[in-house]
């Protein structure tokens, strides 16, 4: 029975394969094609579906030992990590909900999507995607559901980004993106942490472990893995990137922001139980700014005017809930609240089109006159208490302006110093050089050369008069005027430049990194 | 005083200018009160081709298919060589031959370039294209592919070699044209060979009076800046001069604040907390008072924004002036600098646009937004942003005298930004530029660099490889388009002696002048051609075949059917079933123009066409002994709403009650979920069920009569009797339909129920102002069926035989479902007569569900009629189907004439039908009358799915599967875009992108008389947004109206038309647009 876990995120991943493969071959391509797409597609979640339940049921049944593993992936030292996976409780619920829910949005996406020019690649990204989310749930280490999370986020990138010739979808995507490799980096540290102290990968090892850890190191894994999970289900400070990502189609944003990834988070700290009961530090933030997302979220959505935004912003509240049981002790409702919130929401942005039609005769409440002329947290909350433009300011401009004057240092010192080979040109490549050239040969020809001398003595005699008569003519001459001015000038910019560079915030934060980095 | 004067001025000519934009922008209402309008309406005053062509000056939109488009009917058999033909000479275009020179032994004839020019692409290629062209693709070494067998046999008969046909030809074309093809790389620039750079040198000094080459670059710029300064107003606005040199695009830090503030204030029911004080203080007050608080200025380092929100005015005309002089747009380019501003989005413009002009305007939101309000919010944030972006790059306030300064003293810094920027500098360059902007940013810094890039830009500019003007000739635009119209016209090398430089020269002038526009006119004109002709073919050759010219036999029953196209099928089925069924048409809302509170209503909606304002109500109430049911099915009523409430609302207001009911409701949730996707049919069902058994069906009826005292309010509450049947008799005659009254005579309503659908409103009755038309039909039959009405009508001479009945009745459109109304009131000796009409429409059901199956691709490939039924039933109820339904797709024609015009033709569900007797109205009063009301709607309908087809992308709303519906106004495409106005892409992509041809049966010369009394007609008919033809109810004959001819004979073909035995005949094993064909009629004596 065990043994079908493997199965079910390995099906979507074939699938995606023999889907991705035919359309760059070109064998699915058009719309003669779609049919076969779809049923690859279909057919594969359907039957990933199927072994789901069926591992549930045994599961139930008492039948499943709770771990299987295919054997040795990687081993070096004492590295260790296993193609492994567990096999019972939350991890196959969850499995099971999350493969019948990819099942139905890919039977949803059929028609919904014919005739789009994006048809495979769709169906091609929402298998990786479903093999993505069953590893991630699924997988018995840490490696294992890292993977999935990195190609569940990479998945989500690429659809929201679906509609690539609109520069606003890709824009949001590229921002997705990014926000997602801050929590990814917190992955990183918090796995590269177990593996240090407890010596092996596994989950079911870390958490059993998780008493017998020092304190210090318990909160310092959890803090890591704080700051995945706050990225990946959207929690303040990273709320703003879920509402980028409704750029896509409609079936996407349901399985991707209403169902199914935005609860990887919720589903990694409900995995981590153990570790965060030992954690204090790490519980408390999750609870802090679990209730902070959600009254954020209830406040933001109260202005949201599109429907997909409403909902996102209904999401993400439900979702700051969810931690705010945890925190609280509550492991067991958070559980149901996820999978509850999955079911729901799935079928309610599907149905987003039709929202106006449902609500004919049922408006929705408005706000209480006390608060609704209050307009500081009306702006407030219209413009989602501007975190998006907080956050630019406080690190993407910051980071991009010292991106530019690192261009700039490579392009003015550096790469002078270093001497890069110039463009092979002597020779002429606009009219305007040609013209100065022929100019400044008929001009040469005129102006008689300085001195004339023959032998070492002499040479050195024309060197020298000629180096003084440069100095001459260049700083004494005309130089008072021009050059020395120019040349001092010059210093003097470069100096400012220097010093306001150095003063301006971004160097101080990074020379604070510099030093934390060389005292660790 | 003076001042004052000066500034209550200014404020009226923004004022009209404010008018004047609204006509250019869309005009389509919220959505959910979708109505079929031309899109172009602003424009109408013009002809289509003046208005395609100004429109596309105004927006850079195109108003035609892409041309390849018609390429691929052309050689689909879509469009032929006669259909070309006719067009040209409809266009004006004539046989000559002037200096066109001799070819294959006879005078070549412009048409015959048009015609290749039209067929093939002969349009100039850039010179990498050619390089291309030459190197890769062989061009030089073969015949053109695209070559017709028939040239190309006659060029390979000649004894040359196959292979050297190609270079020969095109070697003798440069030598005749006197010009050479340099096969230069762009990065062979870098290293300029001595001899070139001489003669180049030569030939710039020679140009330019031997000004140094640095000065006549800086003479470029300087020219180019004036250009572009000089186009403020006209064609960009400063945003677009931003962009245009920076690559930077102000709009995307402002569409987000406008959106979101316009869509708040105008928002009608997503949110719970919109703009406040939005209704007494008005979009731009509102905003004004709230903008203070907002923090965006200050992280995103506006300089000086507080002082320009200090200032702003109170008045939005004011705040207007304010900002554009502030801006230093010259005031007579103001009115072309809002009209720029609203153009940049058209949809939030038109939205605003269009909640200003409708004042009577619906709505639980009552924000009062107007234009001014708009433009005055966004030029405040333009100016803010602008600043912003002017201060990074180039340390100067954004307005145009101090860019105007900074650009004429930094000119090498503006030619090198304004070509980069457009995207057309050559690798090498563009790498260069790119690099010189993000280091040093202005020339300010390494001003020598700047100067030195700038010279290399214009030596690329220069060097022949730029296409810099591509009116002069050279190879790769005269050269290359000879040389493809040479092989097209069997040209060879030797041919090419008999010629001289002015023919070709001549030749080329002739494919200068029919350009993209020409070509796109005929090509439309010509396309248009051949489905008339069909469809006159049909209708000819029907003529004397279709039954009930007259009433001679009582018919079984009448059907009136909306004149709505998708009913042509399903009234084609029921008569080929009885023959003895008679099928009317008539504009859907049967002449009684009301507002309808149903039952379940919570406000009353306006049943008739739009451009009608309605003057009395009707409320649909219980009827008498059904208290009990009534209050059963108003508690069940009120349970249901409070769920819905709780369900759709909740679940994203509420943060905390939303918590208990997601984690209780969620089992029904999944197993809702999974019985909608996978069952749809049978969850609609089950539904449905549960909805009616819990809340008891109550018996209604319409309380629709008032006492003749009733006094003239705005809407007066019910019709009186005289009303009643003043309106009866008034559609009775219009339809022609005074005698020879069946047993049973159904009014037949429309609408269309789909799930999942934004623009369910696109589907429904065009005549009910996107509503379904079912109660005005119910309402009409209880008139008429009144002893009264039937009494008032005789005294009008319309006897109505007591043995006649009226029934009301729905049709869905979108599963085929018919709904009856007030069955309970139809005396018992009908009821025989009422089953097996039900019989017969259960077969036209099942048959037009089987004719719309052929044109889906999930249909079932060929189902039994049962089986299509079940298909389309299953279609309507399922959520994730994008296609309900057809729609109004392939719509080409309206016959207004009695049936027996067009019945016995098939006419594939693409006309429109609308019945009336030219025999019982001599004047031509009722025929006015009918158009004057089915004019715009017939073509509303037809040229918003024509321009939403031709142009998806920028007249169209694209495709569904990102839309996301905003305010419940319309639809953006993810979370923050313009409002999407036109058809979504998955309605029209079977569509025929063609005018109406409206065809009357009538005489020509009451039609002229209408022609002349109508300006609202001339402008359609006269402008050419539809095509008028008259048939002849005597003769036969068809004439075609041109607008400067008057009406034409058209010459009908000679050929017989095949006749099909059925429908079924007709498009059995078709996916595509079937022809009109003839099919065998049943003989029918009397009929």
């Amino acid at each position: 029975m065990d043994a079908l876990v493997v199965l079910i995120p390995l099906l979507p991943l074939l699938a995606a394969i023999v889907i991705g493969i035919g359309h760059i071959f070109g064998w699915l391509k058009g719309e003669i094609s779609e049919a076969a797409t779809a049923d690859i597609a279909k057919g594969t979640l359907l039957i990933s579906s199927l072994l789901a339940l069926a591992l549930l049921t045994g599961d139930f049944l008492d039948k499943n030992t709770g771990y299987y593993s295919i054997g040795q992936w990687l081993s070096s030292d004492t590295l260790n990590i296993r193609i492994n996976f567990i096999s019972t409780g939350f991890n196959v619920v969850l499995a099971s909900l999350f493969a019948v829910l990819l099942c139905v949005v890919s039977h949803f996406s059929v028609a919904y999507l014919h005739r789009e020019a994006g048809y495979h690649r769709f169906f091609f990204i929402l298998c990786l995607f479903a093999s993505a989310m069953l590893q991630l749930v699924l997988s018995a280490n840490a490696v294992g559901t890292f993977m999935g999370w990195e190609l569940a986020g990479f998945c989500s990138y690429l659809l929201i980004g679906y509609a690539y010739n609109r520069p606003n979808a890709s824009k949001n995507a590229t921002r997705v993106f990014v926000t997602n490799r801050i929590g990814d980096a917190g992955f990183i540290l918090g796995m590269g942490l177990t593996y240090a102290w407890t010596g092996n990968v596994n989950w079911a090892h870390l958490n059993a472990m998780a008493s017998q850890l020092p304190s210090g190191q318990i909160t310092s894994i959890g803090l890591c893995f704080c700051i995945a999970i706050f990225a990946k289900s959207a929690q303040i400070p990273f709320t703003p990137w879920l509402a980028r990502a409704i750029e896509g189609p409609t079936p996407s944003s349901a399985i991707f922001y209403g169902a199914v990834m935005v609860h990887a988070g919720v589903y990694l700290l409900i995995l981590l139980q153990p570790i965060f009961e030992q954690a204090l530090l790490p519980l408390i933030l999750i609870g802090v700014f679990g209730l902070l997302t959600a009254v954020y979220s209830f406040i933001v959505g109260l202005t949201q005017t599109d429907v997909k935004n409403s909902l996102i912003f209904a999401v993400t509240g439900q979702l700051g809930l969810m931690f705010l049981e945890c925190s609280l002790g509550w492991w067991q409702l958070a559980s149901w609240h996820l999978c509850a919130h999955a079911s729901v929401r799935c079928l309610q942005i599907l149905n987003a089109p039709a929202l106006m039609h449902q609500v004919y005769n049922s408006p929705i409440t408005p706000v209480s006159a006390s608060v609704a002329n209050n307009r500081w947290l009306y702006v407030a909350a219209l413009q989602r208490f501007w975190l998006d433009p907080l956050a630019d300011w406080a690190l993407v401009r910051p980071i991009r302006r010292l991106a530019h004057d690192l261009a700039y240092f490579d392009d003015h010192v550096i790469d002078r110093l270093m001497g890069v080979p110039k463009p092979a040109i002597n020779a002429i490549s606009s009219l305007a050089q040609f013209e100065q050239l022929h100019n400044d040969q008929t001009a040469s020809s005129l102006s008689p050369q300085f001195v004339r001398s023959s032998g070492i003595v002499g040479r050195i005699t024309q060197q020298s008069a000629s180096l003084i008569h440069w100095f001459e003519n260049r700083m004494v001459l005309r130089g008072i005027g021009k050059d020395a001015i120019d040349y001092g000038r010059q210093l003097g910019h470069v100096a400012n430049k220097i010093e306001r560079l150095l003063l301006g915030p971004r160097y101080l934060v990074l020379f604070v990194f510099i030093t934390l980095l060389v005292a660790f | 005083m003076v001042n004052n004067l000066n500034a209550d001025a200014l404020k009226t000519q923004i004022q009209q200018a404010l008018q004047q934009i609204g006509h250019v922008l869309p005009g389509q209402a919220p959505i959910m009160d979708f109505v079929h309008h031309n899109t172009l309406h602003g424009f109408q005053h013009l002809t289509f081709d003046e208005a395609l062509a100004s429109y596309s000056q105004l927006t850079s939109i195109s108003g035609y298919l892409p041309e390849g488009r018609y390429r691929e009917f052309y050689h689909a058999g879509r469009i032929n060589d006669a259909d070309l033909a006719a067009a040209f000479s409809d266009y004006g275009y004539v046989q000559t031959q002037a200096n066109l020179g001799i070819v294959n032994g006879k005078p070549l004839d412009a048409l015959t370039i048009y015609r290749i020019a039209l067929i093939y692409d002969l349009t100039a290629i850039s010179t990498s294209h050619l390089n291309w062209q030459i190197q890769e693709g062989h061009a030089l070494d073969a015949l053109q592919a695209d070559l017709p067998s028939a040239i190309r046999q006659q060029l390979l008969a000649q004894p040359l070699a196959a292979k050297a046909i190609a270079p020969r030809l095109w070697q003798s074309l440069l030598s005749k044209l006197e010009m050479e093809c340099a096969a230069l790389h762009p990065e062979d620039l870098l290293d300029l060979s001595i001899e070139q750079a001489e003669d180049w040198f030569a030939q710039a000094h020679e140009c330019h009076d031997g000004l140094p080459v640095h000065q006549q670059m800086l003479k470029q710029a300087e020219l180019g800046l004036e250009n572009l300064l000089s186009s403020i107003g006209d064609s960009i606005s400063l945003r677009g001069l931003i962009l245009a040199l920076t690559g930077i695009d102000i709009l995307d830090f402002v569409r987000p604040q406008l959106i979101r503030i316009c869509a708040s204030a105008m928002d009608e029911g997503v949110a719970a907390w919109q703009l406040p004080e939005r209704g007494h203080l008005g979009l731009y007050g509102a905003w004004r008072l709230t903008a203070g608080y907002d923090v965006n200025p200050f992280l995103y380092e506006l300089p000086d924004w507080l002082g320009i929100m200090a200032e702003l005015p109170e008045d939005p005309l004011d705040a207007i002036i304010l900002q554009l002089k502030h801006l230093e747009i010259a005031p007579d380019k103001w009115p072309a600098y809002l009209q720029r501003l609203a153009l940049e989005l058209p949809g939030w413009s038109g939205m605003v646009n269009w909640r200003e002009q409708n004042h009577n305007y619906q709505s639980s939101n009552d924000a009062k937004p107007a234009l001014a309000d708009y433009l005055a919010i966004r030029l405040t944030l333009d100016r803010l942003w602008l600043n912003q972006i002017c201060r990074e790059t180039w340390l100067i306030e954004g307005k145009m005298s101090r860019l105007q300064a900074y650009f004429s003293k930094n000119l090498s810094e503006f030619m090198v930004r304004e070509c980069l920027y457009q995207g057309n500098l050559p690798e090498y360059l563009a790498h260069q530029a790119d690099a010189l902007t993000t280091l040093s940013g202005s020339e300010r810094h390494d001003a020598e660099q700047w100067q030195v890039l700038a010279d290399l830009v214009w030596t690329w500019q220069h060097s022949g490889l730029a296409n810099l003007d591509s009116q002069k000739p050279s190879a790769n635009n005269a050269g290359w388009r000879l040389f493809r119209l040479c092989q097209h016209l069997a040209i060879h090398q030797h041919d090419l002696d008999n010629l001289s430089q002015e023919n070709l020269l001549a030749w080329l002038a002739l494919l200068d002048s029919f350009d993209l526009n020409q070509r796109n006119k005929i090509w439309l004109n010509a396309y248009e051609r051949h489905y008339q002709t069909a469809f006159f073919n049909a209708v000819h050759a029907n003529h004397n075949r279709g039954r009930w010219l007259k009433r001679n036999l009582r018919p079984d029953a009448q059907v009136i059917f909306c004149m709505d196209d998708r009913e042509e099928g399903f009234r084609r089925h029921l008569e080929e079933f009885n023959p003895a069924i008679e099928t009317l048409g008539a504009a859907g809302f049967f002449g009684v123009a009301m507002d309808y509170l149903g039952l379940d209503d919570s406000k009353p909606a306006a049943l008739c066409p739009v451009v009608v304002t309605p003057e009395h109500s009707v409320q649909e109430v219980a009827r008498p002994g059904q208290e009990s049911a009534q209050k059963q099915h108003l508690r069940v009523q009120h349970w249901l709403n409070q769920g819905r409430q709780w369900l759709t609302q909740g679940l994203r207001r509420n943060l905390v009650t939303s918590f208990p009911l997601i984690n209780i409701t969620a089992p029904f949730y999944l197993s809702h979920l999974l019985a909608k996707s996978l069952i749809p049919k049978h969850q609609q069902d089950i539904t449905t069920v549960l909805k009616y058994t819990l809340a008891a069906k109550v018996k209604t009826q319409l309380l629709y009569n008032a006492a003749e005292t009733d006094i003239a309010t705005h809407t007066k509450p019910g019709f009186t009797d005289a009303e009643q049947a003043e309106r009866v008799a008034g559609f009775l005659r219009n339809c022609g339909l005074t005698y020879g009254f069946a047993e049973l005579t159904v009014l037949m309503g429309h609408g269309s129920a789909s799930q999942n659908n934004p623009h369910l409103a696109a589907y429904d009755c065009g005549a009910c102002s996107g509503r379904h038309g079912g109660p005005n039909a119910r309402v009409f039959a209880a008139m008429v069926n009144r002893p009264k009405i039937r009494q008032l009508l005789a005294e009008r001479d319309i006897i109505i035989p007591a043995d006649t009945w009226f029934l009301g009745a729905e049709h869905n459109t979108c599963n085929e479902n018919i709904t009856w109304y007030d069955l309970e009131d139809m005396p018992a000796n009908h009821q025989a007569a009422f089953k097996k009409l039900q019989t017969q429409l259960r077969y036209a059901q099942q048959m037009s569900a089987h004719e719309r199956c052929r044109r889906l691709a999930s249909a079932p490939q060929k189902p039994t009629p049962k089986q299509a039924l079940a298909h389309i039933k299953e279609r309507a109820a399922d959520f994730s189907q994008v296609r309900p339904e057809l729609g109004h797709a392939t719509n080409a024609a309206a016959v207004v004439g009695r049936r027996a015009v067009t019945q016995g033709a098939f006419f594939d569900r693409r006309v429109f039908l609308i019945s009336y007797d030219p025999t019982q109205d001599p004047e031509g009063l009722l025929l006015e009358g009918i158009l004057l009301a089915v004019g715009p709607v017939g073509a509303g309908i037809n040229l918003e799915y024509y321009f939403s087809t031709a142009n998806n992308d920028r007249l169209g709303c694209g495709s569904k599967i990102t839309h996301n519906v905003a305010g419940f106004l319309g639809v953006m495409e993810g979370g923050c875009s313009d409002l999407r106005t036109g058809l979504p892409q998955q309605m029209v992509e079977i569509h025929e992108a063609m005018r109406l041809q409206l065809l009357i049966e009538a005489k020509t010369t009451v039609l002229e008389q209408i022609y002349a009394r109508q300006a609202s007609l001339r402008e359609l008919i006269g402008g050419g947004w539809l095509h008028l033809s008259v048939k002849d109810p005597d003769s036969g004959e068809i004439f075609v109206f041109k607008p400067d001819k008057g009406f034409m004979l058209w010459q009908a073909a000679e050929t017989a038309m095949p006749i099909c035995s059925s429908s079924l005949d007709c498009y059995q094993g078709q996916h595509q647009p079937v022809a009109p064909k003839l099919i065998q009629q049943a003989q029918l004596s009397g009929a």
